[in-house]
């Protein structure tokens, strides 16, 4: 079905405008991906040092105002990941390891969202100096995980095909 | 120099890393590499950013643990890359584009060893940046930009 999809999407206009281009195009684009990768690394990374007690005496609603920058981090990838995706979909429909990034992706964007929702104004109420309540801890470190799994993920999607796209 | 690289690249470790039949040879300490990437370059653009006006509120104080991070991560990816030098010392020591990433890292730890003089060096913090910590968080910011574009293209320029 997936790969359906693949052979559809690849026929589109806007894929064989992105093909066409490969040659300037991917390299930009996978450098700014690394770029990208560092800065929301960087920036989640930190805050999720900060919720397991590090740099304490920090507000955490403080270390909350760096997230724009992770935010951007963030887009440059998504951006630049779609640009991969729709100019090669089989590629990346037909390997398994590309869909355990994209569930680690929504792991990470799901932890996000339970932050936001559920934990984000008991965290900012935490005094500087207090330490984090186990929940905020398990928060995370689920981050942590999920997104250096997406690096894992990303960067091991080359060597480890599995799935159709393994005869690629 | 040349035999010299080519005698790197066949080596029995620059084989292994090259060519072993695991996962656990080219693929992960090409991985890793990118997990130094993030531990090194993540935390000196935060810093960066915030020496820039970024997060003004945040203390700068707070951001002296980032040196250890960037450092873990620079440890990282110096016995990562050395052992990706190795294994394509003949292919990649001879490419430009290769120097030139080596020159940028090696400014940017320059310039990062200067930033955190001015900036944590004389023990209490100022929270009012110097300009001259400004001019370097600029050149910090961009440095790590080309090491990351040179990086990247030594995959593409021949």
């Amino acid at each position: 079905m997936f790969l359906g999809f693949a052979s559809w999407l690849h026929k589109t206009p806007i894929s064989l405008a992105l093909q066409h281009q490969v040659a300037w195009l991917w390299p930009v684009c996978e450098t700014l991906h690394f770029a990208g990768l560092a800065l929301l690394i960087g920036v989640a990374g930190m805050f999720d040092l900060r919720l397991l007690g590090f740099m304490k005496r920090v507000p955490i609603g403080v270390v909350k105002e760096l997230m724009p920058l992770a935010l951007v981090g963030f887009t440059l990838n998504l951006l630049t990941g779609l640009i991969f995706v729709i100019s090669q979909p089989a590629q990346y429909f037909g390997n398994y390891t590309w869909w355990l990034k994209v569930t680690l992706l929504l792991i990470a964007g799901l932890n996000a969202l339970i932050f936001e929702t559920v934990y984000a104004g008991r965290a900012a109420s935490i005094p500087a100096g207090d330490d984090t309540p186990f929940a905020l801890k398990a928060v995370a470190a689920l981050s942590l995980i999920s997104w250096f799994g997406v690096l894992w993920a990303g960067r091991m999607l080359p060597f480890i095909k599995l799935g159709p796209a393994a005869t690629l | 120099m040349e035999e010299f690289l080519i005698r790197l690249q066949e080596s029995d470790f620059g084989v292994w890393v090259s060519s072993a039949p695991t996962l656990l040879a080219y693929p992960t300490i090409l991985m890793l590499h990118t997990v130094g990437l993030a531990m090194v370059v993540g935390p000196a653009w935060v810093l960066d950013m915030r020496l820039l006006g970024f997060g003004a509120r945040m203390p700068i104080e707070a951001l002296r643990g980032a040196f250890r991070i960037m450092w873990i991560g620079f440890a990282i990816n110096a016995a990562t890359g050395i052992a990706l030098f190795i294994s394509e010392a003949d292919e990649k020591g001879l490419k430009w584009i290769f120097w030139v990433k080596m020159a940028s890292i090696a400014v940017a730890l320059i310039v990062t060893s200067r930033l955190r003089r001015v900036v944590f060096g004389g023990g209490k913090v100022t929270e009012m940046v110097p300009p001259q910590a400004k001019m370097l968080a600029v050149a910090s910011l961009a440095l790590w930009f080309v090491a990351i574009t040179s990086g990247r293209l030594m995959a593409y320029i021949k």
